[in-house]
């Protein structure tokens, strides 16, 4: 049996969605079968990253109403196999939904794949809610700014009460020439103030709105650094060991001394 | 070398020397002599304030006192204050400054005789709170966090959110924390907002009710 992750953050715009489908496509890409399921009902965005737009006929909504059988309101990927996505409806709300509905799509998923990551619309209401309804994990998005760090710090303590464990780290759009001038906070001071374990980070990369705009994950442009950065999280999320490279300008020895405390 | 009759401890408002009254006036006067002749700076000039417990001097011991403190070493005694040993924290001999009318006053509630234990980190959101004694939180407490204590508030991490003490108006709790960078401190109805972006300095500190009825701040050394 899979497991469901919710992918959330608590503020807009930190790359939920982005990860969402760069994950996806990585877990699928290394062998994983995958759904991804967009719970921004109202504002769905999964569909149009993943470059799938034109193929949504159902969503979840159609699901929850049971307009239609869950199977066959999946849509399939274009690039890669095993990899499917669960669209949101534009036409609903998102307190149109209840957790109970989301819990037994998930639930239902997590029999037939791997994966289930289901991408979380901003804040801490109802759309939380019911993404985060049916999760056995969570991966807590932020970007190394303050009330980005603090809103996943709040998130952070409300999955702890649903008993959603592990609940690990990806820090996105860290810029290491900025850190390095005392203009970003740093990896280090985001570990030491939310405390969580930490997956992976993601580089600043403009490819991302490039590939955003084109419709193609980044992952499918090999050796970009946000592209290798992904590839990495899915790999650990597997299970396998990857180190958590430092970006150029820490050094060399506090990424060791990391490693060996973050992963055990 | 700890001094058992006397100590001198610097606080933010100036230096405080701690006296333990149940010895006579002279062996007070010979355990100032030693401690003042130990230390490598003169402190003459400086003003001090002197902290007691009960039983209180006589006036004229203390008049005594201060006579031979400016005497023999040219210090200026900018104010006695006295505290109440019964109602001591439980955690530390916190010595608190205050007059001695508030701190009875309020302090005839056995309110921070136990603590409460918080073995997690307080997140945004999140409050913990200890109505009838003292809570201790194994782990930081972030902005948006909160701890409520009637007693004292002890911290083994940074705090960063917000802490009351002395809710029920015990003027003689402490908060105190490994990195203390709060948004928010309140003991009692006192209320302490401190600069916005402050650093933390490297070492514990401990908050509680100044002198002037103000809170004040300082690095945590051994009581
Ligand atoms: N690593 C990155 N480098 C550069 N740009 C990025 C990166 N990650 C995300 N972005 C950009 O940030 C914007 C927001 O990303 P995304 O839509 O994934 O965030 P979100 O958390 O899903 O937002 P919302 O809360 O609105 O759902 C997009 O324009 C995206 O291209
Ligand atoms: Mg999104």
């Amino acid at each position: 049996m899979g497991k469901v992750i919710v992918i959330t953050s608590g503020k807009g715009g930190v790359g939920k969605t982005t990860s969402t489908a760069n994950l996806g496509t990585a877990l699928a890409m290394i062998g994983k079968t995958v759904v991804m399921v967009d719970a921004d009902v109202g504002l769905r965005n999964l569909d149009v990253v993943m470059g799938l737009e034109s193929r949504v006929v159902y969503t979840s909504m159609d699901v929850f109403e049971k307009r239609c059988e869950l199977y066959k309101a999946l849509v399939k990927d274009r690039r890669v196999e095993d990899l499917m996505l669960l669209a949101a409806s534009q036409r609903n709300r998102k307190d149109d939904i209840k957790p109970e509905q989301m819990q037994e799509v998930c639930e239902k998923l997590k029999q037939e794949y791997d994966f289930v990551l289901v991408d979380s619309p901003a804040g801490i209401e109802q759309g939380f809610r019911n993404a985060a309804a049916g999760a056995d994990e969570a991966i807590i998005i932020t970007t190394p700014d303050l009330s980005a760090i603090r809103d996943a710090d709040r998130i952070i303590g409300l999955l702890q009460n649903q008993e959603i464990q592990p609940i690990n780290l990806v820090l996105n759009r860290l810029s290491p020439a900025l850190v390095k001038k005392g203009n970003m906070i740093s990896k280090n001071d985001v570990l030491d103030f939310l405390n969580i374990d930490l997956l992976g980070v993601v580089p600043e990369d403009t490819g991302v709105i490039a590939s955003t705009n084109r419709g193609i994950p980044l992952v499918h442009n090999a050796g970009s650094q946000g592209a290798e950065a992904y590839m990495r999280i899915a790999r650990r999320m597997t299970g396998q060991r990857v180190p958590i490279p430092e970006m150029r300008e820490e050094n060399f020895f506090s990424h060791v001394a990391n490693w060996f405390s973050r992963n055990k | 070398m700890e001094n058992s009759i006397v100590k001198l401890r610097g606080y933010k408002d100036g230096l405080h020397l701690i006296i333990n009254p149940k010895v006579s006036l002279p062996e007070i006067e010979t355990a100032i002599q030693e401690l003042l002749g130990e230390m490598n700076q003169p402190l003459a000039g400086t003003s001090i304030h002197i902290d007691m417990r009960p039983p209180i001097f006589t006036s004229e011991d203390l008049n005594n006192l201060e006579t031979h403190l400016t005497e023999k070493y040219n210090l200026v005694v900018s104010g006695v204050n006295v505290f109440d040993e019964e109602n001591e924290s439980p955690i530390l001999a916190a010595p608190a400054t205050h007059s001695i009318s508030q701190s009875l006053a309020a302090d005839n509630h056995p309110d921070f005789e136990h603590a409460h234990i918080v073995r997690q980190m307080i997140r945004s959101g999140q409050t913990t709170s200890c109505l009838t004694g003292s809570v201790i939180v194994y782990g930081d407490v972030n902005p948006g966090g909160e701890v409520v204590a009637a007693g004292d508030i002890i911290v083994l991490g940074a705090l960063r959110g917000s802490a009351h003490a002395g809710i029920n108006g015990r003027l003689t709790s402490v908060i105190i924390a490994m990195e203390l960078i709060p948004l928010q401190l309140q003991i009692g109805s006192y209320v302490n907002r401190p600069p916005i972006g402050e650093k933390p300095r490297g070492y514990p500190e401990i908050a509680r009710v100044g002198a002037e009825d103000i809170i004040i701040v300082e690095e945590f050394i051994k009581f």
